[in-house]
């Protein structure tokens, strides 16, 4: 089954990197957003189960992006790939629910550990 | 190829090696001050003379910022740093490393020195590692302490008409304690670092 | 055989160059104790190299504070960054004589410091290295022309003839109080006042008594009024005082004091002891005053109506 998988970051070129990184034959229909706002539509009309999401990015932060997730319980699984790699921002995650904190620069290797560890490949 | 316009292309390529840059210097920040840091979002620029001529008569007027300037080079890529606090922080950064006592100008300055050290530091190795390269640094220079700006930008004789600038808003969260890092490189560099970014693009 | 010549060959000018380099060069274990010190370190300090090498670096430069360098050398260590130590900061972070005869202008060398991490082979910070470099003669430099500015800056506020400040100079000063009591009222008090008769002291003794008595008057002023008092010569023979913490009440009662001690003041001449008196006009601060003008020209009224009623007295401004 296809996966709907979102890649959110305000850079494009983060956002090139990203996808670029993902797997090889992966089903994914891959959606992009450059702000937490447009993620949370993107969600919300379902082109979100897997989000890849960044923390520092205008209008919306990321960390705001998990709070309306958790709040409204929508149905996307979220892996933060973020440039702030402060370990309280990682804390501030993972007790918002995400599932894993990837630090940039963006290791390819290690977002296919994540994808494989969660089963979200095997999807 | 043109070094008139920052293409879209490019500004972001920037931004983003830039962010990546950034938090590792917040983290170190973070980690030395036991304090959560709000990471700011790069601004990147392509400055002309007259404008930065204005940002500094700016910090200039201000009587209440202190400024740290530090060349840096390598790779044929160079530039200079600066680092602009403003003076209603040294009381919560005094408090948030431990300091005890009266906040004396000499313990402003090692306040201010140890936070440059730490930003520019930091915000240069995790630029210069992306990019495959490493910069050297200079020593750096307080500015408005033993010079005066206006003069420095009088007596400035270099031809440059314009600088890639990226802009870096520091936050603590919960604190008064504000900073702005500026990165400027040379006009000559940016045709290297356009070089050194079209293979990160492909 | 010969590639190992070739490597000791080449440790060994390495090792040359580092030992004469004309910079300091230092290496520390995470311990503090000295494990490198070059030509420069051991003909500064006077220490050879024998008696540096193993020991703590603050048995070997006993006034190092402590406190301060390990603040830095950690900070280097853990973060893995390096760091900077100006002369602006701190003049010099090792206390090495300054010992030249002729050129030396200062007791001590003036220091910039670079702290590098060292990074061994297990990829962790195993030594840390200290660069030292001799900015005397800049640091002296920039002092010495910081000091001739300040000595500048100073001559340009002043009045040559009584030490207060001159006219521009003060109603800077007076401009900038304006604004801050903009933001901020305090009791603050204007007092603005003139020598009674000044031209027929003059005209009768000449300029060079005229002088005499305007020197005179500003002693005066400086002996009865308060250091963050701001006085000010503010033309021929009128002077302007910008009376800080002071209500209508004090600064009545500081003119009045004033008045009295000119009154009592004698001022020598040619022809005999001559005395003077002054008029005063006294404005406190007001809210309504929309520029400093507005209250300069109330002090300036009240001393009008000193002099209209007789001079050698104080008036309050309405």
């Amino acid at each position: 089954m296809t996966v709907p998988l979102l890649v959110v970051d305000d850079s494009s070129f983060a956002r090139k990197q990203v996808i670029r990184a993902l797997p090889k034959g992966w089903d994914v229909e891959v959606s992009q957003a450059s702000n937490g706002e447009q993620a949370l539509e993107l969600i919300k009309a379902g082109k979100g189960d897997v989000v890849l999401l960044d923390l520092t990015m205008p209008v919306m932060d990321g960390f705001a992006v998990l709070e309306e997730i958790k709040a409204r319980d929508l149905p996307a699984v979220v892996i933060v790939i973020s440039g702030d790699i402060q370990p309280e921002a990682e804390a501030r995650v993972m007790k918002l629910g995400a599932l894993a904190f990837i630090k940039k620069p963006l290791d390819s290797e290690q977002l296919h550990q994540v994808l494989s560890d969660f089963g979200i490949l095997s999807v | 190829m043109s070094t008139d316009v920052l293409d879209e292309e490019l500004r972001d390529c920037f931004q983003e090696l830039s962010n990546v840059a950034v938090g590792r210097a917040a983290d170190l920040l973070a980690r030395l001050l036991n304090n959560f840091v709000i990471m700011p979002i790069p601004v990147v620029n392509l400055l002309e003379r007259a404008e930065l001529s204005m940002a500094l008569s700016a910090i200039a007027d201000a009587s209440s910022v202190s400024a740290v300037c530090q060349g840096f080079t390598g790779s044929k890529i160079a530039g200079e740093a600066l680092l602009i606090f403003n003076d209603a922080s040294f009381q919560d950064m005094a408090e948030l490393t431990q300091f005890k006592g009266e906040i004396t100008e000499q313990i402003e300055l090692e306040l201010l020195m140890d936070i440059a050290n730490i930003l520019i530091g930091a915000c240069l190795k995790g630029l210069a590692e992306q990019i495959d390269v490493s910069f050297s640094q200079g020593q750096p220079y307080l500015l408005g302490q033993h010079i005066n700006i206006e003069e420095l930008l009088n007596r400035n004789g270099s031809t440059w008409q314009r600088l890639l600038t990226i802009e870096l808003p520091y936050k603590l969260e919960g604190r008064e304690v504000n900073c702005d890092l500026l990165l400027l490189f040379t006009e000559d560099s940016l045709a290297i670092l356009r070089n050194k970014m079209s293979y990160l693009l492909e | 055989m010969n590639t190992d010549y070739t490597g000791l060959a080449e440790f060994h000018w390495l090792i040359e160059v580092m030992q004469t380099v004309d910079v300091g060069v230092l290496v520390l274990d995470l311990e503090y104790q000295i494990t490198a010190w070059n030509g420069f370190m051991e003909n500064n300090s006077g220490i050879d190299s024998a008696d540096a090498l193993g020991r703590s670096l603050f048995d070997v430069f006993d006034d190092l504070s402590v406190e301060w360098f390990k603040h830095k050398a950690d900070t280097v260590i853990q973060l893995r960054n390096r760091a900077f130590t100006t002369w602006e900061q701190r003049a010099y972070v090792f206390k090495f004589r300054n010992n030249r005869p002729i050129t030396g202008v200062t007791e001590y060398m003036y220091q910039n410091c670079t702290f590098i991490p060292v990074i061994g082979t297990t990829g962790k910070v195993q030594n840390l290295a200290v660069i030292v470099y001799d900015v005397t003669d800049i640091a002296t430099s920039k002092l010495e022309l910081k000091a001739a500015n300040d000595r500048l800056a100073q001559l340009s506020r002043t009045d040559g003839l009584t030490q207060l400040y001159n006219r521009a100079y003060w109603e800077e000063m007076l401009s900038n109080e304006f604004k801050r009591q903009k933001r901020h009222a305090h009791d603050l008090s204007l007092i603005m006042f003139d020598i009674d008769h000044f031209k027929k002291v003059n005209d009768t003794y000449g300029h060079q008594v005229g002088d005499d008595v305007i020197r005179a008057v500003a002693e005066e002023v400086r002996h009865n009024s308060r250091n963050t008092d701001i006085a000010g010569r503010y033309g021929g023979e009128e002077f302007a005082l910008l009376l800080i913490d002071s209500d209508a009440e004090n600064a009545l009662l500081f003119a009045e004091r004033l008045r009295k001690a000119i009154e009592n003041r004698r001022v020598s001449t040619p022809e005999g002891e001559l005395q003077v008196t002054v008029s005063l006009g006294v404005a406190p601060w007001k809210e309504s005053f929309h520029h400093y003008n507005a209250w300069i020209e109330a002090a300036d009224k009240a001393l009008y109506t000193s002099k209209d009623e007789g001079r050698n007295r104080s008036t309050l401004s309405k």
